[in-house]
């Protein structure tokens, strides 16, 4: 829903990055972005087409990498990974006593620059 | 050229937030975030709450709306003190417009903080704004399906307060399930069952919080 303020906080970040490592010109943002991070892709995409103009990151592409759910159930001892954006309970042994690890994510792992 | 950043996103939001909660720390202050969708009841709980407690604790709010003063208008009757925040458009409160409104509470003096948030059951649930606790309140005409489909909030809660009970009678909604659904995603979350309009289950709710704040 807030995409354009997530793309915004990207765009604020690579650009202070790129001039930090003194060069030039934004090629492409590296992004890891949870399945239930709230943040649908394509509209971060959209959002970002439209600021990067006139920006030193104008011809720049934004890589997203989705990451899954994944939990682990004290009760089997078992990390898993679900397809479905919910946990509901442990795929392996139908516990409801698991923890969510991962699929929040919303991280900028790499620039290229030139 | 490849030049690893590794930064999250968020983390000019989160680096306020940490700041938020070391200032409610150093205060003595429990910070309470209360979510919901609009017209769950998050200020009808408030009014209900300091009416209950206001001769045992000093409580402030900080009142989040996309637009207008109502809520604050309703809350300053009651004689606390009170910040409205009007986010013009904003989907959710984050961690720097706490931390504008705090300049206007008298941090010295108060032992509770209600942040109302703006009324939606996905983003508010996305942004830490240095909150001890996160509680959600979901009222019963929304429905027994609300908390598998707006999981995060449910996730991310330490208590959930079901509110107008009182309407049970005259709806197909099923509480078991409710309880059921919101358990599943989060199993420790702490469900209280009220009603605001008939005063049921209140005490529940209002001895929780000052067992919470040892008093």
């Amino acid at each position: 829903m807030h995409e354009v303020s997530i793309a915004q906080s990207i765009l604020d970040i690579a650009i202070t990055e790129c001039r930090k490592a003194d060069y030039k010109r934004i090629n492409s943002i590296s992004l890891r972005i949870g399945k239930v991070s709230g943040i649908k892709i394509q509209s971060l995409l959209f959002a970002f087409d439209i600021i990067k103009i006139d920006t030193i990151a104008q011809g720049a592409a934004l890589i997203c990498e989705e990451v899954p759910v994944v939990g682990y159930c004290p009760e089997c001892h078992d990390n898993f990974e679900v397809v479905s954006e919910l946990i509901l309970a442990c795929p392996e042994c139908g516990g409801a006593r698991f923890s969510i690890n991962g699929g929040r994510e919303l991280d900028i792992v790499e620039i290229d620059v030139d | 050229m490849k030049v690893k950043v590794v930064r999250r996103i968020l983390e000019a939001n989160e680096k306020i937030a940490e700041e938020n909660r070391k200032l409610f720390e150093e205060k003595e202050i429990i910070a309470i975030n209360l979510m919901s969708g609009p017209g769950a009841g998050k200020t009808s709980l408030l009014v209900r709450t300091i009416e209950a407690l206001k001769d045992k604790v000093s409580i402030g709010v900080i009142e989040g709306d996309i637009t207008g003063t109502d809520d604050a208008e309703r809350i300053n009757a009651l004689d606390v003190p009170v910040v409205q925040i009007n986010t013009e458009g904003a989907c959710h409160l984050d961690a720097d417009m706490i931390r504008e409104a705090l300049d206007e509470i008298p941090l010295n003096d108060i032992s509770l903080l209600f942040i109302e948030n703006v009324g939606n059951l996905v983003c508010p649930a996305e942004f830490n704004v240095g909150e001890n606790m996160k509680a959600m309140v979901l009222s019963i005409s929304e429905g027994d399906d609300k908390p598998l489909k707006y999981p995060l909030m449910f996730q991310e809660s330490g208590v959930l307060i079901i509110n107008k009970t009182d309407l049970l009678p005259y709806t197909d909604v099923d509480m078991e399930k409710i309880k059921k659904n919101a358990l599943s995603l989060n199993p420790g979350l702490r469900i209280f069952e009220i009603s605001c309009r008939t005063g049921t289950g209140l005490p529940d709710w209002t001895n929780y919080l000052t067992t919470m704040l040892a008093i």
